[in-house]
This record gives C-alpha cells, structure tokens and sequence, in this order.
C-alpha cells in the first residue's frame, strides 16, 4: 500500500426531501462501522424546505479533512437546480453518474464533464416497495458499489429509523435490498477501500466538537443568539450545558449575548458565546470591554462568506482582519483557529483555557467549511486541563487592588461574594484599584501590563503544527490547512518535500516562534481562503518572511482542494527553474 | 406613618434623633466630598465643618442613651414636614456655584428647621421624660441658630453673595 | 441601634463627579440606605451600568460593580444573576443609556423578569456628552445644539412599554423625594423578579427648569395594582409626573430547569459510532 490516501469521493443530490443528506449520514457511519475514515460536507440551498441539497462525502482509508478535487461518482436524484451545486461537484472523464431516466435529460452543465453516465430506474425500484424511498435504493446500490458489507447497512437503517417505526424500518430495508442486490452494468471504476486499523471511531461535526472543546475547557454558561452556520454549536450546548451545571439563555441580540457572557465571567463562570461575522461585528465593543476590564470569555466565530450578510450557508477564511484587528483601541487578545473538525475540540478547549488564564477574551476562528463538515476520526485524546483563572483571596492589612500592576501582567481577580476584595471592573480606562482615570501614567501602566500578560505567556508548542522540512515552506491557517496537508503529501510521494506551517494561536503573534521555523526556508507559499489577502497581510505586518513569498489566496465559497495547491506548487516551482 | 411628636417611648426618640443627626452629618461629607470634586475647597471646608458638629451631636446623644438598646428605625417611618430628616440639606440645594454665605443659610435653614421639630415634641410629647429631653435639645438647637446667624453677619460683611462662570459646561470645544 | 447608621458603609472612597445640585446623589444615597435598612452582605451585592453621568454609580459603592460599555447595562447585570443567582443585582443608568442606546435590552429584561433591580435616573438629557436631546425628551425642547428646532418626536413612555414587555414591578420615583425613594427601592429588591425604578432625577447643568420639578411631581393618584389593563390606562392618563408603586405582579421569572446532572465523558460517548 502507498502512503498516498486511498479514497473515494461521492455526491449524492437531491431536491424536496428526498433524503440525499440521510444516504450521506448512513454511508459515513457504515465507513466507521467498517473501520475506514470519512468526511461530509452539506450544500444547501436558501429555501428552509424543499430546496436542492447535496451530501458531498468523502470516505477513505486514512482520516480526511478536505474535498478531494473531484468526485469520482454523483448520484442524482433529481436535477432540479443542478446549476447551483455544480460547481462544488467537479466531475470529469473517470467519474461516474448514476442517474434515473425517468428525472429527465442530464442538465449540460453536468453533462460536459464527459463523465460515464449509467441509468439506473430508482424511481420504479423504490415504488415497487410498499412505502419505498429512493433514497434508502441508493443506500443499497452504494454499499455494493463500494464493497461495503450489507449487515453493517441495514444495522444502522434498522437503528436510524428506529423511532419511525417497525414499518419503516421493513420497507427501508426492502428498498436497501433491491439496491444493493441491482447489477450494474460493466466494469465500473470503484476500488475497494482498504480497511484501517480497527478501533473506536467518532463521528462529529466542527459546531459539535467546539461545543465539546467548550465543556471541557470549562465553560458553564453560554448565551446564545442564532446565526448560521454557527447555531450548531449553540444547539449542542443547550441540552447539554444544563447536565453539568451550566447555562445557555438565548439573548435578544449579540449585543446582550456577549454582554451576558462578559457579565457572567464577571462572576466567576466560564462563559463563551458562539456566531458569525455580522454578529462577531456587532460582538466588537463587548469585546474590547472585557479586553479593557480583564474579562476572560470565548467568541467561537464560525466565519462564512461576508462581507454583510455574504453568503450565510458558506464558508470562507474573511473574518481574519475583524478578529485580530476589529477592536477599537490598542486591545491585546486572543486568537485562535482550529485546523480540522476534530482540531475544533483542542483547540477551542485551548482558548477556553488561555482566556481564564489570562483574562482577556479568546476568538475561536472556525468556519461554515469545519463547522457544519462531519468527519469520521479516531477518539481524540483529552488532555489534562492545568490552567484556571487567578482568583484573589482577601489578604490581611492589605487593600485589595482589582488591576495591580504585577510582572506578568495577570492581577488576581476577585468573584463576587468573595468578602474584602470588592471591586468595580470597569471598561474606562482605570488605575490599580479599578478607579477610572484619564492620566498618562495610568493609562500607560494598563495598557502595558495587558500586553504583558500576552507577550509574556509561555504559549508552548502549540502556537502551531509543523510538518516536514525544506526550502519551500507553505504557511496557512485554519481550515485551510487539511487541504494544504494533503498536497503536501502528494507532493512527498512524488519526491517533492515542502514544509508546512500552520499557526493555530493567530494572536497574539508569536514571532520568535515563526522566525525560527522560517530558517533555511527561502520560498514561502501563503495559503488562505479570503479575496484580499488577509492572512498574507498579517504575515506582512508582523514577521519577517523569506524574500520570495506568493500567495494563494481564493475566496469561498468553493472548498480549497489539495490539487489546486499542489498546482501552486509546481507553478512557482516552474518559476524557480 | 408615624408622628414624630407621637413617640411614646425614650428609645425611640433617642434612636430617631441619633439617625437624624447622622443623616445630616452623612449629607454635609457628600456636598463636602462633591463641591472637592469641583475644586471648591473653601466650601467643601464648610461642609466639612458642619458634617463634624451634627457627628457631635449624634454622639451626644449616644452618650443620653447609654445603658438603652435603641430601636432599628428608618425615617420613612415618620411623618415629616421636609423630604428628609428636619436637619439634612437637600441635594438640589446646592449649586455648582454656591457661596459661603449661602452654604451657611442653608445650615441655618437645617437648624432652625431642627429647633422646631424639638419644640413641637417638647410640647406635644405624651411622655414627660422626652418633653424634658426635647425641650433640651431644642434649647441646644437655638444655641446654634444663634451661631449661624453670626457667621453669616461677619461672612457677608466680607463677601458678597454671587459667583460667575467663566467656564460653562456646554462651551464648544 | 438603626441599620441605617450603616449607610456610609456602602459606599467607596471614590468621590461622585456629578455636578452639584444633580438628582443622581439622592438615588446614590437611597441606594446606600436600601442596602443598610435590608443589610445586605457587601459582598453579595453588585451595582452594574453602562455608560452616562449616572452609569459612574457602580464605582460608588464597596460592593462589587461593573461600569460597562453604553447601553448595555442589563445584559451584564444579565449574565451576573443568571451565573450568579444568589447575589442581589442592580442594574443602573440613565434614559439615554436604558431607553435609546439600550432599549431593545429593556424589553426583553422585563420580559425575562430575573429576579433584579434595574434604576433608570431619568434627566431627559444627555449630560455627558453635554446636553442632548434623549428619548425622555419633550418634543419641543430646542436648546441643544444637535436638535435646534427641538427633536418634533413624542417621549418614550419608560412605564408603559415596561408594562408592556412584561415587567413585573413598575415604579416611579423622584430624587426630591428620598425618603419615598428609599421605600420604592427597598420594596423592588424585595420583589420576586425584574423591578424597574423610573427615578426623575434633574439634570442642574443642562435642563435647569427641572429645578421646578419638585413643584410639579405628586403621588401617583392610584394604589398599586397587579391588573395591567388598570396599569395602563392609569399610564396613559398619567403626565409621566408622579411617583409611586403603580404595578407588581408574580409573573414567572425565568428559572434554570432542573434536569439530571452527568458528566461532559457522557457527551464524549454520543460521538462513538
């Protein structure tokens, strides 16, 4: 076996209900059933019912965090609005469709790909069975056609349904039959996917899993206003928050949520909120108050299309600038960015943790591509949580000082009903006490000690995941960075090594860190999905980069792919010849 | 509500006249502390002055009531004839740019406003023990009168009684 | 001995920068004295506003506090009682803080009816940013310069719309009247919910004639009630002039449900496939 990944990427689409996400959900299982890896991602269109969606899945012998850069087969179930996803299914020559006739002619922007067209009648499969659905047809035809074994099918059917009852249950697995019993015609271009080492897989999307990191990082109180596609995260806390303790109010606005969350750590409860741009906008000045009063909390932002309201069901990498620099006033913060789904649980855990510890707030940047993504991964590990908030005690004969200048810039924070150390946090700018004050030295001291807390944090390791050596380093962020991975794979199997950088603690910026691993490199490849460079120009404003640097950078909402970066490569490379 | 002058027992008399004493005191520190945030030292000084003799006499009459467990009243149990307590200066009195003269008029008013609430109890009082003690107050509070009213006759022979801003608030930057 | 003799205690070293002659004193000194009558913990106790002459309040006290960003006094004050319920919470500040830049808050604090206090200190004016038009405002007000022919736009009408949104103890106040203050005060920290506190408090600087107020403010002419259809039409035939308790009910206040209590590991097994 190669080191290269073997995998096989399907989109299965479909309008009015038609199940299309089910098949995706019930094939992503059967590949954890059957120890392989997967990842799915959802396109929907605006319509809250009825309208076109797509499961684009991605199933494989490896753990996969991106879209392949083209499918190898598209099931359809219709072509109702085929336009709309068609550019998020790149098909070509060795692709396969499975189509019904009866859905009518295959529309031509499909149709030039030149992929091999098979017609198979689900239409008249499913309604030979009482109550049948099409869509439990193609949840058989695929489990063939990707040699995965019936039994595991028709357990996760029989428990999927289990709630729609006894007759459902008989006629889906009726349907999955006649599917996976149909006989295709010919030698069809399907590789058995190896299985990997047994074990235990989780299936979880990037809104759950920073849900998880939440909890685990300690937060117990959540305030909630909806915004797509960062709702998710806010529904799985909910019911969830409330079993250990915690809280989740849904607030009138994010104007209340972040305030909430401000007021609530202010009483000494970890508190987060969770939306997307136009609400991390609207989020900013609470923000830069709890920067101001020392109010740790966690923003997790899961960034899609803007500017404005943008495209809300889609992802792009564009909430960078307003994360880092959208606070009025020089507003030392933090900024994290999970790298994968599962990296969403470590690392939004992480902010929660350094926030505490440092008493200011953490931004989780995620984005619609890992928030609503579902990936199957092995169980992650859950290290031990060693930081915590500095909580004053009442000292004797001594005044207690809410903000007192210290070496490393942390004051010891009282919580309420912690007698002798009240105080009154305040987002004026204030002296030791907490005294609002407008002269020089006080405002000089504040501002030097929050940056201090910053600059002088022992971030470690985890600053950013390093991989591989060489001249040519390719530096990227986020949810770029699993296609990013996978070139560079791609690029060591055909003799080509490259480095690559990916920074997960955006802010503060850890420059030492950066200038190290950037020795020897002499070409620099920036990766980023945004139109105007944004990460590229924060690279600019804070490190010193290697003489050559290009950039890629594509705005969403189309998913960046390995071979386009790995194109990248070899482009600059052709230069350098 | 409660009259004043109906109080029939000493405790509550003497726990009355104390709070209404600490409320003054308490009143003249804030106008002293407010008119120190508004660079005014030479009446803050006098605020001062005035909150320290009405903390006298609230100690004064702690030492009357020693040996009593004085009852826990509010003010706003009684009937009165100002807003407050006969001897508390209402913040809307005073104005940015208040005079001595008009700081001690006003502590004038409290005392004279003091001196007949006793009165009033030194003779409708149904019981004698705190007609004979209001009646000494009263006599305490007419010392004072007398005081004020000196030191307003020597202030305005020195001073005259208005002030002007040459720095109003709204001035356009 | 009278708790009151307390009073002082409740309040910090820092000095008030209203101008003198502001109603604010008189609610920073009711406060003290609710606190002191009730004897409250210290440090059970936090002051919580925004931003305005009258959101400075917080600093004040030896309690806990949070002088916060403009308009969002009640969503911290929010947060604290919902992480916190077992601290007595004040919510404070001013008509341009509450009923403009933080109006949408206001609605839905009375709707929420969390058991906490929030004080408006009503000046109609802007007075930090020196002497705007608020939305307590009369229409023809013209001596701001942002507003010269006056703002032509009826006041908001702070009582009734928290009567509409569902607050459950509706009062007002008057800063020449601290004795009855102190009472509105310490029967809504008493209340079971979210009570609300109009307090007419005059603004010296900016709106002078305010100074007459005492002249035009009387009782409110009605005995409480707990029907708001009684409330309202006493609001709509008010003059916005009276003080008093004029509505409190026991509506539900929003509670944490009880459910069973596990453990975040229980959450990590849903993932298993």
């Amino acid at each position: 076996m190669s080191t290269q990944n073997c995998t096989h990427s399907i989109a299965i689409t479909g309008s009015g209900g038609s199940g299309a996400i089910t098949v995706g959900n019930m094939l992503l299982q059967q590949a954890a059933k059957n120890s392989l890896y997967g990842f799915m991602r959802r396109s929907v269109g605006p319509q809250i019912r009825g309208g076109e969606s797509a499961a684009l899945l991605r199933l494989s012998d490896q753990p996969v965090f991106c879209p392949d850069d083209r499918f190898d087969l598209l099931i359809a179930f219709d072509w109702r609005n085929a336009d709309r996803f068609a550019l998020e299914i790149p098909l070509d020559s060795q692709s396969l469709i499975i189509t019904d006739p009866a859905s009518g002619e295959i529309p031509e922007v499909i149709q030039q790909s030149g992929a091999k067209i098979i017609e198979v009648p689900l239409k008249k499969m499913a309604s030979a069975v009482s109550g049948g659905r099409i869509n439990m047809v193609a949840v058989g035809l695929l489990t063939a056609l990707l040699k995965m074994p019936a039994e595991v099918a028709t357990d996760i059917i029989s428990s999927t349904l289990v709630k729609k009852g006894e007759e459902a249950i008989k006629s889906s697995l009726d349907c999955f039959e006649t599917g996976f019993n149909y006989e295709l015609p010919g030698k069809l271009p399907c590789p058995q996917l190896m299985a990997a080492e047994p074990g235990i897989r989780w299936n979880i999307s990037g809104n759950e899993a920073a849900g998880l990191g939440a909890l685990q990082g300690g937060v117990r109180f959540v305030a909630a206003y909806p915004i797509t596609p960062a709702t998710e995260v806010l529904e799985w806390l909910s019911p969830r928050i409330e079993k250990i303790g915690g809280t989740l109010l849904q607030a009138e606005d994010e104007l209340a949520s972040i305030n909430m969350a401000i007021g609530a750590s202010f009483g000494g409860t970890v508190s987060m909120t969770s939306t997307s741009g136009p609400g991390l906008s609207l989020m900013s000045e609470g923000i830069g108050l709890a920067v101001a009063s020392e109010i740790p909390l966690i923003v997790v932002n899961v960034t899609r299309g803007g500017p404005s309201t943008g495209i809300p069901t889609k992802s792009e990498q564009s909430d960078l600038n307003i994360a880092l620099n959208g606070l009025h006033g020089d507003a030392p913060h933090l900024v994290l960015a999970p790298q994968n789904i599962t990296d969403c649980i470590d690392t939004t855990r992480w902010a929660v943790q350094l926030a505490e510890a440092l008493q200011t707030p953490a931004i989780v940047l995620t984005d619609q591509f890992q928030g609503q993504s579902r990936c199957i991964t092995p169980v992650p590990e859950s290290p031990d949580l060693a930081m915590a908030r500095k909580v004053a005690q009442p000292e004797k004969d001594k005044v207690f000082e809410r903000y007192a200048i210290t070496e490393s810039g942390i004051s010891p924070m009282a919580i309420p009903g912690t007698a002798d150390c009240s105080y009154t946090a305040d987002g004026l700018e204030h002296k030791p006490s907490g005294q609002p004050s407008s002269i020089a030295t006080d405002h000089h001291d504040q501002l030097d000690k929050r940056q201090r807390k910053l600059d002088l944090f022992e971030f470690g390791e985890k600053w950013a995941d390093i991989h591989g050596d060489g001249q040519l380093a390719i530096i990227t962020w986020g949810s770029s960075t699993a296609a990013v991975l996978e070139a560079a794979q791609r690029l060591k199997f055909t003799g080509q090594t490259v480095k690559v950088i990916s920074i997960r603690l955006l802010a503060p910026a850890q420059v030492d860190s950066l200038e190290k691993e950037l020795i020897g490199v002499n070409r620099l490849l920036v990766v980023e999905q945004s139109h105007s460079r944004q990460f590229y120009h924060y690279l600019r404003a804070h490190y010193t980069l290697p003489d050559k640097v290009n950039v890629f950078a594509e705005p969403g909402p189309l998913a960046i792919t390995p071979g386009t970066i790995t194109h990248a490569v070899q482009l600059l490379k052709g230069e350098l010849s | 509500m409660i009259k004043p002058e109906s109080i029939e027992d000493l405790e509550t008399f003497l726990a009355l006249a104390y709070l209404l004493e600490i409320e003054s005191s308490d009143r003249y520190t804030e106008l002293a502390d407010n008119m120190q945030v508004h660079n005014d030292p030479e009446v803050e000084q006098l605020f001062r002055k005035l909150s320290e003799y009405s903390g006298k006499h609230a100690s004064e009459i702690i030492e009357h009531a020693e040996g009593m467990v004085l009852p826990n009243v509010a003010s706003w149990d009684f009937e009165w004839q100002s807003p407050e307590g006969p001897e508390t200066t209402a913040f809307e009195f005073v104005e940015y740019q208040i005079t001595p003269v008009k700081v001690l008029q006003l502590a004038l008013h409290n005392e004279i406003r003091g001196h007949d609430f006793y009165a009033h109890i030194a003779e409708q009082s149904p019981s004698e023990e705190i007609r004979k003690l209001a009646t000494e107050f009263t006599d305490e509070e007419s010392e004072h009168v007398e005081l004020l009213k000196n030191w307003i006759a020597e202030m305005e022979q020195n001073k005259g009684n208005t002030r002007d801003d040459m720095d109003p608030p709204n001035m356009p930057e | 001995m009278t708790n009151l003799a307390k009073a002082k205690s409740y309040k910090s070293d820092i000095k008030p920068i209203w101008c003198p002659g502001c109603g604010d004193f008189a609610v920073l000194s009711a406060l003290t004295k609710a606190f002191a009558f009730l004897d409250l913990a210290k440090q059970d106790l936090a002051v919580i506003s925004g931003i305005g002459c009258s959101s400075r309040l917080p600093a004040y006290f030896s309690s806990y506090g949070f002088h916060g960003i403009h308009g969002r006094a009640l969503p911290i004050a929010s947060g604290l009682k919902l992480a916190r319920p077992e601290l007595t919470v004040i919510a404070s500040g001013g008509d341009g803080d509450g009923f403009s830049i933080g109006g949408n808050h206001f609605i839905h604090a009375c709707r929420r009816n969390l058991d906490m206090t929030y004080i408006v200190m009503d000046n109609e004016v802007y007075g930090m940013t020196k002497g705007q038009a608020s939305p307590t405002t009369q229409p023809d007000w013209a001596s701001s310069k942002l507003t010269p022919h006056g703002t032509g736009v009826r006041p908001f009408q702070p009582a009734a719309i928290a009567l509409a949104s569902g607050a459950s103890f509706i009062a007002r106040a008057f800063s020449g009247d601290p004795n009855g203050m102190t009472k509105l005060i310490i029967a809504a920290i008493q209340h079971p919910g979210f009570s609300f506190i109009q307090v007419l408090s005059p603004c010296p600087t900016f709106r002078p004639e305010q100074k007459l107020w005492k002249h035009q403010v009387e009782a409110f002419p009605h005995e409480p009630t707990d029907d708001p259809v009684k409330a309202a039409t006493r609001l709509y035939t008010d003059d916005g002039m009276s003080s008093g308790l004029i509505f409190q009910s026991n509506y539900p206040t929003w509670n944490k449900p009880e459910v069973a209590q596990t453990s975040v590991k229980q959450f990590e097994e849903e993932f298993v496939v």
